[in-house]
C-alpha cells in the first residue's frame, strides 16, 4: 500500500488568502515604500519579496513579473518553468549568492534567454528568497478545489425540494407542469450525476497528476524516440513493466544536463537525487484495485501486444496521462477481440483438441478468451 | 464396511451425535445475528442507502494518490513482482531443515523445501513453514537493552566486557549456556571467545536432551553420538515411543525416508510398523501395529524382545517373560529380515536405549539401517551434564551466565530456582531476540537476530554441511550472537567475514570439486548444502552396561503415569507466540490453543467424565479429552504451552508441564510415575476442531491391507467399480481444451503432520481467528486434514485424510451462487471471485465436502483479532500475489492459482510447453512423505493422470487404488486419493 494524501478542500484558507491579496494590494498602492531592506523586519522583507515575485511594486519594470513564468498555485496547464514553491525548495538550504547567481547569470539555453535582460536589484531579490524561504517552510498554496460537481449536486437538491413543496404546499404557480418538470429534470440529472459517478468510481481514466519531475513522454518517445522498452526493462518478463531507477536515467543525462523545455531545472532533480541517494517519488498513475492480478510480461512479452495499445499514444503526452479506462469490460472485450499466437508459441501445443480444430478448419482463429483469459482466476486471487 | 468415527460420541450414537453437532452449528449461525454487533436487517438497507448516496458524493472528490517509487540504483538479480529464492538453513529447537526462502521485493514471505539437500529433501515441517512468522514478530527486542531499558550496542558491550573481565581477574566462574551448535563456524567463535576468557565454562542446553541415546551409544559402540537411522531401507521397523515422524529428533527427514519405503505407487515394497506408546502419536497412529503400553513398561517390553529374539537365535536364556504382551510377531518378524530391521525407542533413560543396541546388534542391523558414518549432531546435550551446572547454579558457585537462545526457567523442572539464581547474579547476559521467562530476568539483552537475518553454517550429520544466508536486512536493531561473542573476544571483523574464511580454511580444503574459492563459495551458497565424503568410524559394538540394563526391567508398575510429549505445533514451546502454530489443531486430537490431558477411554467412561471436564494432577488443573488409544492407567500431556513471558498471542495459553518432568538420576525423563488425579468437576472450553466440517458417516476413507493390495490392487476400494458403472448424467460432459489440474492424495503416504495446512496458511493469507472462532466453527484453514478412527476405542485404528477444494468438474457450490462469485475455470478449477461474492453463503451448505470458508469477521487489522496481521509489521508475511478477504467473503482452496498463473506466464512468455511437476501448490511442494501430487490431467504423461486417471471420464480411473470423495454424488472431482494400506500381519 502506498502513502494516500488527500487533497482537502480547505475553503477556511482561501478565504484567509484572498484577505491577505486584498489587503497586500491595497497596502502596496497606499503604504509609502521603505528604501532600505536592512531596516525592515523579516515579515517585511516576506512581504515585500512576494510582491516583487507577483509582480505588484510600482515601479518601472522591463520584464515580466516572476510569478508570470513560476506558478504559485498548480494549474491544469503544463507549465515547463519551475513553481515558485519548486525553486523555493531548492534554494532553501542555500545562500544567497548563489540565488543570485541561478537568477542573474543562468548557465544558458532557454532561461538565459528570458533572463537576459534582468535588471534587478540584491536589494530586491533578497526580498524573494526570503520570500520564498518562507514558502519553502510553509508548503506551496493549494490549488482550488473543484466543488462543481458537488454543488451542481445540492443545487438540483434544493430544486427539486423546492419544486416538491410548491407542487404540494405553496402552489404559488399557477402552470402545475412547471415545478413538475423542474422536479423531474433535477430528479433526473441527479440520478445521471449518480450513476455516472459510481461507475466511475475507482476509475481514473485521464488521469494525468503533476510528478515530482517534469519528465516528456512527448520528448523522450516522441521526439528522441527511445524505446519504451529501454527504460520500462522489465515488462516482457515481469509482471510489473517497471519504473526505471534513477541510475538509468543518468545513462544519458549524466551528459545532457538542460532540456529543450524545461531548462535545466528539471534534469538538475535527477541528478541531484542520485547524487544525494534520495528517491524519486513519483506518482501512480495506472492504479488497478488490489483485487486485480495483471501481468506485463503475459501482455508484452508473450502475446507481443503494442504498449499504446493500453497506454494510448505516449509519444504525443508531455504529461502522462491514464488512456484508457481501465475497466474490467475494457478488458473483456480486448480479449475477446485479441487474436492468440496459438501455432507458433510453444505454450499452446498443450491445446492439442483446439489445434485439431484449427486445422480442420472448424475454427479460423484463437482468441485470448478461448484459452481462459476471461476465467474469474486469471486475474482474480 | 469398517464403521470410521471421529469422535466417541460418534461412535456411541451416530445419530444423537448427528443431531447435537448440527444443533451446535444451529447456534453458532444464529449467534451471530444478536452477537457482535447487534445490526438488524433494516439497519442494513438504512446504511446501504446512504452508501449509495454517499459513494457518489465522494466519487466527485479525488481518489487517493499513490506513489511509485523506483530503485535509485537496480540490483541486478531483484526484478520488482518477481520472487527470488534463496537456500538457506533452518535449525532451531534440534530440528534442522535445509530451506528456500521466496523473497519478493525484498520481503521473505515463504519458507519452501531445499530439493537438493539429502537430509530434509524438498520437506519442511509446520514450525519450519511458521517460523516465517517469528521474523515479522512485535515481540522482538528492538534494541540492546539494559534491565529492561533500551541502551546501544557500545554501552552494552563495554559493560559486558568490563564485567567479564572483572569476574575473570577475580576467578569466579561464568556459564556460556547453549543449545546444540551445529555450526562449524559457531564453534569457532565460541571457542575463541573461551579462550579469551578462561573462566568461562560453555554448556549445552536443551529442553528435550537425547542424553538416552548418547550414554548408551557411548557404552556400546565407544562414541556419545546419534546415529543415522534409514527408515527407507527397513523393512521392519519398530519404535518404542518414538515420535518420528512428529518431533524424534530429525522427523523431516525420517517422515521423507519412511515414506518412501512405503510408497506403493513406484515400487511394490512396504515396510512393517510397530509402535508401542502410552500416548497416540503421529507415529502411533501411522503404524501397522500399535501397541499400548505404559511408558514405565518399557525397559521390561525391551528386555522381553531381546529374550525372544535371543530365542529365535537359538541361544535361549533362562530369564522369565516380565510382561504380558505377545511379542512373538514382533520377533519373528523382525528375526526374518534381519539386518533389514530397525528398533528405536524416543525413551530418555540409558537403560532402554542400551537394549534397543543390543537388539539391533543381535538383528544386524548395525551398518545397514543404523549407521554411524554421517551421525546426527542436531543434538548433544545430556540431561546429566545440565544438572551438574544447574546444581553449580542453584548452590551459588556460579558468578555469571551468558544464554544464547535457551530457556530453563522455563522449560527445566527446576526453572523456579534457575531464575532465582540468575536474578541473583553479578553477571547475566542473553542473546534471546525476544522476551522470555529466562531473558526478563537477565541484566543485559543482547538481541540476536532472526535466522532470516543472519550468516551462518551447519552441520546436521557429520560431512553434511548447510549455509544459512540473510534473506532481509535487519528489522530491528540487533545482532547476531556470534557477532556480539566475537566483539567481546575484541575481535571487529564481522560474522560474515569470519564465516568465508572460516570455510576457505577448514572446508574448502576438503573438497576437489571447485579450484577456486569464490566459486566454491558462490556455488554452495546458491545450493545451500554442501555434502563432503566421510570415513565412517569403525565401531565395535561391547555389550558395556546391557547387564546392568536388563537388571533394571521390572514388570509395570500400578498406578497412574504421566506421558510429557512435545506437540507437533509448539514442540518445546519456543514458538509459542506464532499465532499460527497455536492454531494449527493437533494432528490427533484436533485442538488448538491449548494443552489438555489426554486421558483413557474406560477411565473415563467409569468417572463419567467427558472432554472438557477438568481434572488435577498433581495439582495442575487441565481439561480432559477423552483420547481413543490412551494405554490404561496413563494421561498424556503436551510439553510446550503455559508461557508467561512470550508475547500477546504465546501469554498465558495452556499449562506449563515442564515443572513435572521427572529427574531420575539425574537425567530428565518425560514420563512421571506415582500421580495423583483427581476429578474437580469444573469445566474448561477446548478448542476442538475434529468434528466440524462433517461429511455424515459416508465412506470416506477406504483402505486395505498389503497382502489384499498384493492379491488386488483394487481391493477395498470394490464400491468405486459400482460407482463407475453408474456414471451417467444429464449434463454436457465438461471439456477442457488446455489444461486440467488435478492433485492426488496418498492416503498411505500421509502422516498428517500438519505441515500442508501452515504452507497453505502462509502462502495464501488465511488469517488466524483465535479459540472462540475455532469453537464457533469458523477455523479458516483450507486444507484440513481429517482424523478417523476405525474399531475398538481402547487401541483404534487411525486414518488421516487431507481435505480440500475437490474442484469438481460438476460442482455443486457452482449452481447455486445468485452473482456467479464462483464459476468453473476452463482449466477445471473451482474458481471464487471475492470481489463478486456478497455472502449468501449457499455455496457453503451446498457444498458436500464442507473445504468453503466463510470470513463470519474482519479477521485482518481487526483489534479484536490481535494476531499478526493486526499490525504493520506482520502483515510484512502477506503474499502479494493474493488478495486479503475482508468480512463477508466466501473463500476456499484454489489449487495456488497463483503458483499456477506464474508458471503458466513463465511457459508462455519462453514459448514452451508446462513440463510435469512445474507446478506445485504450497502444500504439494514441501510435504516430507511427498503424499501430493499435482500436475495436468490433460497431459497423459504426467504422474497425476497415471495415480488419477482423468476425473470426468469414467474411462480413465487411473491406478486401482485411486477413488474420488462421494463420487456417487458424481460432482466429479479433480482431486483424488489413493487408499489407505496397512501392513498389518493378521
Amino acid at each position: 500500500m502506498g502513502k494516500r494524501d488527500r487533497i482537502s478542500p480547505a475553503p477556511a484558507r482561501q478565504g484567509r488568502l484572498l484577505l491577505f491579496l486584498v489587503i497586500t494590494v491595497l497596502g502596496s498602492l497606499f503604504l509609502p515604500v521603505k528604501g532600505s531592506a536592512e531596516s525592515g523586519s523579516g515579515d517585511y522583507n516576506i512581504r515585500r519579496g512576494e510582491r516583487f515575485f507577483k509582480g505588484l511594486l510600482p515601479f518601472d519594470r522591463k520584464h515580466a513579473a516572476c510569478a508570470s513564468c513560476h506558478n504559485l498555485t498548480p494549474t491544469d496547464t503544463l507549465n515547463w518553468n519551475p513553481s515558485a514553491w519548486e525553486i523555493s525548495v531548492k534554494y532553501a538550504g542555500q545562500d544567497f549568492e548563489s540565488f543570485r547567481n541561478a537568477v542573474m547569470e543562468p548557465m544558458g539555453g532557454k532561461m538565459a534567454e528570458v533572463h537576459q535582460q534582468f535588471n534587478i536589484e540584491d536589494e530586491d531579490l533578497r526580498h524573494v528568497k526570503a520570500y520564498l524561504d518562507s514558502m519553502a517552510t510553509k508548503g506551496p498554496a493549494s490549488a482550488r478545489p473543484t466543488f462543481f460537481n458537488l454543488m451542481l449536486f445540492l443545487f438540483l437538491g434544493i430544486v427539486l425540494t423546492w419544486a416538491l413543496i410548491e407542487l404540494i404546499f405553496i402552489r404559488r404557480i399557477r402552470y402545475r407542469f412547471v415545478p413538475v418538470i423542474l422536479f423531474l429534470g433535477a430528479f433526473g440529472w441527479q440520478a445521471k450525476m449518480v450513476v455516472e459517478e459510481a461507475i466511475r468510481l475507482g476509475r481514473q481514466q485521464h488521469y494525468a497528476p503533476d510528478q515530482p519531475v517534469k519528465f516528456s513522454h512527448a520528448v523522450h518517445v516522441g521526439e528522441q524516440g527511445i524505446d519504451c522498452m529501454y527504460c520500462h526493462t522489465t515488462a516482457d518478463h515481469s509482471k510489473s513493466a517497471g519504473i526505471p531507477p534513477t541510475n538509468l536515467c543518468l545513462n544519458c543525462h549524466v551528459l545532457i544536463r538542460e532540456g529543450t523545455h524545461s531548462g535545466r531545472f528539471e534534469i538538475a532533480k535527477i541528478i541531484e537525487a542520485a547524487e544525494k541517494g534520495e528517491n524519486l517519488e513519483w506518482i501512480r498513475i495506472h492504479n488497478l484495485p488490489e483485487h486485480v492480478f495483471f501481468s506485463h510480461a503475459v501482455h508484452v512479452g508473450a502475446a507481443r501486444l503494442d504498449c499504446n495499445q493500453c497506454h494510448g499514444p505516449v509519444e504525443e503526452m508531455h504529461i502522462m496521462r491514464q488512456h484508457a479506462d481501465l475497466s474490467m469490460g475494457w478488458c473483456v472485450n480486448c480479449h475477446r477481440d485479441t487474436r492468440v499466437d496459438f501455432v507458433d508459441n510453444g505454450y499452446y501445443d498443450t491445446y492439442i483438441k483446439l489445434h485439431e480444430q484449427l486445422r480442420a478448419g472448424k475454427i479460423d482463429t484463437i482468441r485470448a478468451d478461448h484459452i481462459g483469459a476471461n476465467d474469474c482466476m486469471s486475474c482474480h486471487y | 464396511m469398517e464403521k470410521y468415527w471421529r469422535s466417541l460420541e460418534e461412535r456411541d450414537n451416530p445419530k444423537e451425535f448427528k443431531k447435537t453437532e448440527l444443533l451446535a452449528e444451529l447456534e453458532h449461525k444464529k449467534a451471530v445475528h444478536t452477537q457482535e454487533n447487534g445490526t438488524s436487517r433494516r439497519d442494513f438497507l438504512k446504511a446501504f442507502g446512504f452508501t449509495v448516496a454517499g459513494s457518489a458524493l465522494v466519487a466527485s472528490c479525488k481518489k487517493p494518490v499513490e506513489k511509485a517509487i523506483p530503485f535509485l540504483i537496480k540490483p541486478e538479480e531483484v526484478t520488482p513482482g518477481k520472487a527470488n529464492y534463496y537456500a538457506t538453513t533452518y535449525y532451531d529447537q534440534g530440528e534442522y531443515c535445509s530451506v528456500l526462502v521466496k523473497v519478493r521485493d525484498g520481503r521473505p514471505i515463504k519458507i519452501e523445501g531445499n530439493d537438493l539437500s539429502p537430509i530434509s529433501r524438498k520437506g519442511t515441517s509446520a514450525r519450519v513453514q511458521a517460523s516465517l512468522l517469528n521474523l515479522y514478530d512485535d515481540a522482538r527486542f528492538k534494541s540492546p537493552l539494559k534491565n529492561g531499558e533500551p541502551v546501544s550496542w557500545k554501552v552494552a558491550d563495554e559493560a559486558v566486557v568490563a564485567s567479564l573481565n572483572k569476574l575473570g581477574s577475580e576467578g569466579k566462574m561464568v556459564l556460556l549456556i547453549t543449545p546444540a551448535i551445529i555450526s562449524p563456524t559457531s564453534r569457532s567463535v565460541i571457542s575463541s571467545f573461551l579462550t579469551a576468557y578462561p573462566n568461562i565454562t560453555w554448556q549445552v542446553y536443551e529442553p528435550m536432551p537425547a542424553s538416552g541415546i548418547l550414554k548408551a551409544n557411548e557404552a556400546s559402540f565407544g562414541r556419545a553420538v546419534i546415529p543415522d537411522y534409514h527408515f527407507d531401507k527397513a523393512e521392519v521397523i519398530v519404535s518404542f515411543a518414538a515420535d518420528f515422524l512428529g518431533t524424534w529428533l530429525s522427523p523431516v527427514e525420517y517422515t521423507s525416508k519412511y515414506a518412501a519405503g512405503r510408497d506403493l505407487r513406484n515400487g511394490r515394497r512396504m515396510s512393517r510398523h510397530y509402535q508401542f506408546e502410552a500416548a497416540l502419536s503421529v507415529t502411533g497412529s501411522n503404524a501397522d501395529i500399535r501397541i499400548p503400553c505404559k511408558p514405565s513398561e518399557e525397559t521390561a517390553i525391551l528386555a522381553d524382545l531381546l529374550q525372544e529374539l535371543k530365542k529365535l537365535s537359538g541361544s535361549p536364556g533362562t530369564v522369565s517373560k516380565l510382561t504380558s504382551h505377545d511379542l512373538t510377531a514382533v520377533a519373528s518378524d523382525l528375526w526374518n529380515k534381519r539386518g533389514k530391521g530397525l528398533v528405536i525407542s524416543g525413551s530418555n533413560a540409558p537403560e532402554n536405549q542400551t537394549i534397543v543396541n543390543a537388539i539391533n546388534q543381535l538383528l544386524e542391523n548395525i551398518g545397514s539401517t543404523i549407521t554411524f558414518d554421517r551421525s546426527l549432531l542436531a543434538l548433544q546435550g545430556t540431561a546429566e551434564d545440565s544438572a551438574a551446572w544447574i546444581a553449580g547454579l542453584t548452590k551459588g558457585q556460579v558468578a555469571g551466565i551468558i544464554l544464547m537462545d535457551v530457556n530453563p526457567v522455563y522449560d527445566h523442572p527446576e526453572g523456579g530456582s534457575i531464575g532465582e539464581a540468575i536474578s541473583k547474579l553479578e553477571l547475566s547476559v542473553s542473546f534471546a531476540d525476544r522476551n522470555d521467562e529466562t531473558t526478563s530476568l537477565c541484566q543485559w539483552t543482547c538481541p540476536g537476530t532472526h535466522y532470516l537475518e543472519s550468516w551462518g553454517d551447519a552441520e546436521p550429520k557429520t560431512g553434511s554441511y548447510s549455509l544459512t544466508q540473510p534473506v532481509i536486512q535487519k528489522l530491528f536493531d540487533s545482532r547476531q550472537a556470534e557477532e556480539s561473542l566475537l566483539r567481546w573476544t575484541g575481535n571487529e571483523i564481522s560474522f560474515y567475514d569470519y564465516l568465508r574464511q572460516h570455510w576457505q580454511t577448514e572446508i574448502y580444503p576438503r573438497q576437489n570439486e571447485y579450484i577456486n574459492f569464490t566459486d566454491f563459495w558462490n556455488n554452495t551458497l546458491q545450493k545451500g548444502i554442501l555434502e563432503l565424503p566421510v570415513t565412517g568410524p569403525s565401531l565395535n559394538y561391547s555389550d558395556q552396561g546391557l547387564a546392568e540394563a536388563l537388571e533394571k526391567a521390572t514388570p509395570s508398575s500400578d498406578g497412574w503415569e504421566l506421558v510429557l510429549y512435545e506437540s507437533i505445533a509448539l514442540k518445546s514451546g519456543k514458538y509459542a507466540n506464532n499465532p499460527w502454530l497455536q492454531e494449527l489443531p493437533d494432528p490427533i486430537a484436533k485442538i488448538s490453543w491449548d494443552n489438555f490431558a489426554s486421558v483413557p477411554v474406560k477411565w473415563a467412561e467409569e468417572q463419567k467424565i467427558a472432554n472438557e471436564g477438568v481434572i488435577a494432577i498433581n495439582g495442575i488443573e487441565l481439561p480432559v479429552f477423552v483420547q481413543p488409544g490412551q494405554a490404561e492407567n496413563t494421561i498424556a500431556v503436551a510439553l510446550g504451552y503455559g508461557r508467561t513471558i512470550a508475547g500477546k498471542t504465546g501469554n498465558g495459553i495452556g499449562k506449563n508441564m515442564f515443572r513435572l518432568v521427572n529427574q531420575r538420576n539425574h537425567g530428565r525423563e518425560y514420563f512421571v510415575q506415582g500421580l495423583t488425579v483427581e476429578v474437580t468437576g469444573k469445566k474448561y472450553p477446548l478448542a476442538l476442531s475434529q468434528t466440524h466440517h462433517s461429511m455424515e458417516g459416508r465412506p470416506i476413507v477406504r483402505e486395505s491391507t498389503f497382502d489384499e493390495w498384493s492379491r488386488n490392487p483394487a481391493s477395498g476400494n470394490e464400491i468405486r467399480e459400482e460407482h463407475l458403472k453408474h456414471y451417467t448424467t444429464l449434463y454436457d460432459k465438461p471439456e477442457f481444451p488446455g489444461h486440467h489440474w488435478g492433485l492426488a492424495v496418498d492416503l498411505n503416504s500421509c502422516t498428517g503432520c500438519g505441515n500442508c495446512t501452515i504452507a497453505c496458511q502462509v502462502e495464501n493469507n488465511i488469517p488466524v481467528i483465535g479459540k472462540e472462532q475455532v469453537r464457533a466453527r469458523r477455523i479458516m484453514h483450507w486444507i484440513r486434514i481429517d482424523r478417523y478412527f476405525s474399531g475398538a476405542p481402547e487401541n483404534p485404528k487411525v486414518s488421516f485424510q487431507p481435505v480440500m477444494c475437490q474442484h469438481c468438474d460438476n460442482a455443486p457450490c457452482e449452481n447455486v451462487c445468485p452473482v456467479a462469485a464462483t464459476p468453473h475455470s476452463s482449466e477445471g478449477l473451482n474458481q471464487m471471485a471475492y470481489n463478486r461474492c456478497v455472502g449468501t453463503r449457499y455455496c457453503l451448505n451446498n457444498c458436500p465436502y464442507r473445504v468453503r470458508r466463510f470470513n463470519w469477521l474482519q479477521f485482518h487489522g481487526n483489534d479484536k483479532f490481535d494476531y499478526a496481521s493486526n499490525s504493520d509489521l506482520g502483515r510484512m508475511v502477506l503474499n502479494p500475489d493474493v488478495t486479503v478477504r475482508s468480512r463477508g467473503v466466501v473463500e476456499k482452496c484454489t489449487f495456488c492459482i497463483q503458483r499456477i498463473q506464474e508458471k503458466k506466464h513463465l511457459a508462455k512468455v519462453e514459448q514452451r510447453s508446462i513440463s510435469d511437476g512445474e507446478i506445485e501448490p504450497a502444500c504439494v511442494q514441501s510435504c516430507p512423505s511427498g503424499a501430493f501430487v499435482f500436475g495436468d490431467m490433460n497431459n497423459h504423461d504426467s504422474r497425476v493422470f497415471r495415480l488419477i486417471g482423468k476425473s470426468s471420464d469414467p474411462g480413465i480411473p487411473g491406478d486401482p487404488r485411486n477413488y474420488h470423495l462421494l463420487e456417487e454424488l458424481h460432482t466429479l472431482p479433480s482431486v483424488g486419493y489413493l487408499t489407505k494400506i496397512r501392513n498389518t500381519n493378521a
